[in-house]
């Protein structure tokens, strides 16, 4: 787990705030005390690709409760009515979103990046790599979990 | 009524911009929805439009071929294309003004953002 001051952290921290906060309507918190890094069962994950000017890949999972809780709000329909191609879908976008605004944070202005398209994550969250940057969070007690891998994206953080 | 085309691979992100389009004064439009650039230009072809809002990384077609497509088209090409993306920065931006994007706006998208993007549009 990287020092909480380090600039990837604080990038990816803040993006994920702005993007739950604008689309959701929902506060993200730091998990009060130092956990390992788990997801339950009943969550599903999503990843996508950083091509350039970074290799790198992120993955986000969330609860399937918080998930139905957005949908629901964000599609205006009842949590009983909302489907799993919707689930997919809000988490897909907002990892989508929030990977954009942590490369802008993170580059200089001048400096283009590329990003490739959300992946639904199949089966349960791979094993976190040793050197991956892991970001244990929560949105109203839920967690949220975020992971970045790639060498010359952690390069970064040193 | 006015005829919006909204191209987005992701149908939250649809629905959000929809939204907010509704929330700027834009609800008595006629929406639209592509999945890809290709659907869109499909759709802009179809009836007179105007206005295309569009991602740009997208399966098939994404957003900066799909505004090449429509500024090269003497149809489509005074129709103002505005690029939402969660892939923009200030390179990025200029590349796609230079184009002929009539505005860049990063996501996640606001009202008040696409308000004072679309000022002009929505006065028009």
């Amino acid at each position: 787990m990287p020092h909480q001051d380090t600039a990837i952290y604080k990038a990816m921290f803040d993006a994920v705030q702005q993007t739950f906060e604008t689309m959701a309507f929902v506060e993200v918190a730091e998990q009060s005390e130092e956990l390992e890094l788990e997801i339950p069962a009943e969550a599903s994950w999503v990843s996508i690709l950083i091509n350039d000017p970074v290799q790198a890949e992120l993955r986000l999972a969330l609860t399937h409760s918080l998930q139905s809780t957005m949908a629901a709000d964000m599609f205006g329909i009842e949590v009983e009515e909302v489907n799993e191609n919707q689930r997919q879908d809000i988490i897909a976008e907002i990892l989508n979103t929030l990977a954009g605004l942590f490369m802008t944070r993170l580059l200089p202005d001048d400096q283009t990046y590329q990003l490739g398209l959300p992946e639904p994550g199949v089966g349960l969250l791979p094993e976190i790599e040793q050197d991956a940057i892991g970001w244990n969070l929560q949105i109203e007690g839920s967690p949220l979990l975020l992971v970045a891998n790639g060498a010359s994206l952690i390069a970064l953080n040193k | 009524m006015k005829r919006i085309v909204i191209a987005d691979d992701s149908a939250t992100a649809r629905m959000f911009i929809i939204r907010c389009l509704q929330i700027i004064g834009l609800g008595e439009s006629e929406f639209v929805e592509a999945e890809n650039g290709k659907e869109a230009l499909t759709a802009a072809k179809e009836k007179p439009t105007d206005l295309l809002l569009t991602d740009l990384n997208m399966p098939v077609m994404d957003g900066q071929t799909l505004l090449k497509w429509v500024k090269a088209s003497p149809k489509l090409m005074d129709m103002p294309v505005v690029i939402i993306t969660s892939a923009g920065n200030p390179a990025k931006e200029q590349e796609l003004l230079k184009i002929g994007a009539l505005k860049v706006i990063n996501k996640p998208v606001a009202p008040p953002i696409l308000m004072e993007a679309l000022a002009a549009f929505i006065d028009d």
